[in-house]
């Protein structure tokens, strides 16, 4: 991996869109390594929606994701309260590249949406999206689905990223979400954690265990997935554990799915079979 | 690659299978290596087998048997290869991933060249079928001397097993000429079926490489420029700084024409030219690559310049000439740099030079095909002297990606136009590292696709056009040396493309 070379910052407690938006421009012209100005390859806008309970674990999950993934992050955290201001911190983050001489840099906005403000994230997003680059929304916990805000979002989208692992209330929850397939393309993180576990299941057809044990949305979602792609009804049983795993941290996973662009028919059919009676 | 989607056979056997993108896996196999003790066992193929095993691309059922002449117990070998890999490999170092390779892999002191030699193989590779359960299955990877190689070949085809496949993975050089190259088919013919067969051109493994492919099928907005109508030339160059190293016996007898004019260079040439494959296959994309390099004329005399590199710098430090080159003749003639202005007589190229040149001792490592666009026909602009044609270039190594040479204004009063360029860099906009040709390869002979492998057809062809060349120069004695390390070879090479402005 990379080391960061230099971070270039901005901060403005009461912000504007323009004002962001000069800053980035400003950001990204001050600063020159050697003479050379620094790279900005940009391959997608990645939103981050990120209620406050979810803020420590997103910023953990996100550092050092613009390295892998050359793009401009929107961190929305919308904060309640009476005032209405939009406070913003705009960062440059510039990476030593092996056999380069130049520096690659990516962008990091970190905007708190106070008041009234959290209620229109879409007007303050759309005029800082990067031009016909893809658009990626990582929504931490769960979504209100139908809900202004996310409607809104989905709206300027082009993939939605979830965790259902994060939600309270799969597969209940699954119902809504499989409503959204044929508007946005959905992936969820929770459903790439189960990969090895379906590789080993693929692998051993048609031999399958009569039980699944595991997380409620991993097993969920596998139980889901046999049901409609084998007709199979299989039993489950709650545990902490996925019965197997790879060592991706929560960076490499998301990173992961970042990567990918295509509707996944698969997992929209496993969703979309997951019933209430599969939560272990 | 390391995945692959399972083809639609494969889901309809498993209904569990589809988008697990399972990863490719080849049967089981013993991969032979002759020529083990060599160099390019060292820095290229265990490192590469690492690299596989670290991403658990082997087979289960896997074992590899070194074979050479130097005497070697068996431990030294493995301590000698771990070595390697600590030194070259691109992953870190972990010993649970190497002691996985260790403990497959076997050395066999013999120079497979009398009964007594061959039946050690033999017995070896039954062994290992016994210990691995690797069913007969055979690679033979020949990284041997080309007058070695059809002894070998000979005795591998009346040897091979009845219980497995067989591929034969064959290094260059292939052949010395095109009477060798066609003996040497001849006799692969006679012992084995071309699709056992993998020749290899290294280059052909290289991701960027490939990319040169997407860069013209994968985006519609180059293809239709591809061409005569559009594309004023062709550069190609493959440049290394490096000397000859270790290399002066086979070097003396090959030069920079048969080294790397005669294999990477023409397949860059027909990868740049050929017409789309209807698919990606192996037998599709050889197929076109075949025409364009029959479609090659030969050059002129004045279409090819040979030079050979007197004592220079490289990067500040003061380097020999060839001539000063250990085990190198005080007299050698050999040329260490070659360029040559060639013609695709098609339809799509006619009238379009291809410039190409490679050589030794040259200012920097770099490996570039560069497409220079037709100059607008009629400049609006003032002071247009700064403005360049459009220059696409497709860096194959290193800084690797692709670049486009655009016009733009400067900013201010007027309307000044200058030269920049947009970048794309594959360390930029992809994190993970590129594999190394000799994995991809490896593997790819493995699971018995041919696809990046040169066809016995295509090394004829390319053959034919490097003997036509040699033959105008054994009628002259060239005045070497004539270039000074590092610098980008004779004036003369220069003046091929300059001739053409």
């Amino acid at each position: 991996m990379a080391s960061v070379a230099h971070v270039e910052e901005w901060t403005d407690a009461c912000a504007s869109v323009a004002e962001i938006e000069a800053a980035l421009a400003d950001l990204r012209s001050a600063h020159a390594h050697g003479g050379e100005p620094d790279l900005m390859t940009s391959v997608l806008t990645h939103i981050a929606w990120v209620p406050p309970e979810w803020q420590e674990a997103a910023t953990e999950t996100l550092s050092g994701m613009g390295e892998r993934h050359p793009s401009r992050t929107l961190l929305l955290f919308p904060q309640p309260g009476d005032s209405d201001e939009l406070a913003a911190r705009v960062l440059l983050e510039c990476y030593d590249v092996a056999g380069l001489e130049q520096h690659l840099c990516s962008e990091v906005v970190e905007l708190r949406l106070q008041g009234a403000r959290a209620e229109a994230p879409a007007s303050i997003v759309v005029p800082l999206l990067l031009p016909d680059l893809p658009v990626f929304l990582r929504w931490r916990g769960r979504p209100d689905f139908g809900s202004p805000v996310v409607e809104q979002l989905l709206g300027i989208v082009d993939r939605l990223v979830v965790d259902s692992s994060e939600w309270d209330d799969v597969p209940a929850a699954y119902r809504e979400l499989k409503l959204l397939f044929d508007r946005v393309v959905a992936s969820d993180i929770a459903w790439r954690r189960t990969l090895p576990w379906r590789r080993a299941l693929a692998s051993a057809w048609p031999e399958l265990p009569d039980r699944l044990t595991g997380p409620p949305a991993e097993t969920a979602l596998v139980t889901g997935w046999l049901r409609s792609r084998a007709g199979i009804d299989v039993a489950t049983e709650r545990a902490d554990e996925l019965p197997m795993r790879d060592d991706q941290d929560p960076s490499d996973v998301l990173s992961d799915e970042l990567d990918v662009f295509v509707r996944d028919r698969v997992y929209e059919a496993a969703v979309s079979a997951a019933r209430p009676e599969d939560r272990p | 690659m390391d995945t692959q989607s399972v083809t639609q056979a494969e889901a309809a056997e498993n209904p569990l299978a589809e988008g697990l993108e399972l990863r490719r896996r080849p049967e089981p196999s013993v991969l032979t290596i002759f020529g083990a003790s060599g160099d390019l066992t060292r820095r290229k193929i265990f490192p590469a087998l690492y690299a596989l095993a670290f991403r658990e691309l082997l087979p289960e059922h896997f074992a590899i048997l070194g074979v050479a002449r130097s005497a070697m117990a068996n431990e030294d070998f493995v301590a000698a290869m771990e070595a390697a890999v600590r030194e070259f490999a691109r992953d870190e170092f972990k010993p649970d991933v190497w002691e996985s390779l260790a403990s497959r892999t076997r050395y066999a002191a013999t120079e497979f060249a009398d009964e007594e030699g061959e039946d050690r193989v033999a017995r070896c590779l039954r062994e290992l079928d016994e210990d691995f359960g690797t069913q007969g299955n055979r690679v033979y990877y020949l990284a041997v001397p080309p007058d070695a190689m059809p002894k070998l070949v000979e005795e591998l085809g009346e040897r091979r097993t009845t219980s497995g496949w067989t591929r034969l993975i064959v290094e260059k050089p292939f052949g010395h000429d095109l009477e060798s190259a066609r003996e040497l088919n001849e006799l692969l013919r006679r012992r084995f079926s071309e699709d056992e067969v993998f020749r290899i051109d290294h280059y052909l493994g290289k991701d960027t490489v490939q990319n040169l492919l997407a860069l013209r099928f994968a985006n519609g907005i180059f293809e239709p420029v591809w061409s005569r109508h559009f594309i004023d030339h062709v550069q190609i160059t493959v440049a290394e700084s490096i000397g000859i190293e270790n290399r002066a016996n086979f070097y003396e007898r090959a030069g920079a024409i048969r080294d790397v004019f005669q294999n990477h260079l023409l397949q860059l040439v027909a990868l740049t030219a050929m017409e789309p494959p209807i698919d990606f296959s192996a037998e599709a994309v050889r197929n076109e690559k075949l025409k364009v390099l029959k479609a090659l004329g030969r050059p002129g005399p004045g279409e090819v310049v040979r030079g050979q590199y007197r004592p220079g710098f490289i990067e500040g430090l003061p380097v020999p000439g060839y001539r000063e080159e250990e085990r190198v003749a005080p007299d050698s003639d050999t040329e260490t740099f070659v360029a040559a202005k060639l013609r695709v007589d098609n339809w799509r190229w006619a009238g379009t030079p291809f410039y190409v040149r490679t050589g030794k001792r040259l200012p920097r490592r770099e490996t570039t095909i560069a497409i220079q666009f037709q100059r607008v026909p009629h400049s609006l602009f003032e002071d247009a002297s700064e403005l360049r044609p459009n220059l696409l270039i497709a860096h194959i190594q290193p800084n690797e990606g692709v670049s486009l040479a655009i016009g733009a204004k400067v900013p201010g009063e007027g309307m000044r136009v200058r030269t920049v360029h947009m970048d794309f860099l594959y360390g930029g906009s992809f994190r993970t590292g590129l594999p190394e040709a000799y994995e991809r390869l490896i593997l790819d002979a493995m699971l018995g696709d041919a696809t990046l492998f040169t066809r016995s057809d295509e090394i004829e062809e390319q053959w034919e056009l490097v003997d036509a060349v040699i033959a105008r120069w054994r009628r002259d004695r060239p005045s070497f040396p004539n270039y000074a390390a590092g610098t980008w070879g004779p004036d003369a090479a220069q003046e091929l493309v300059e001739w053409h402005r």
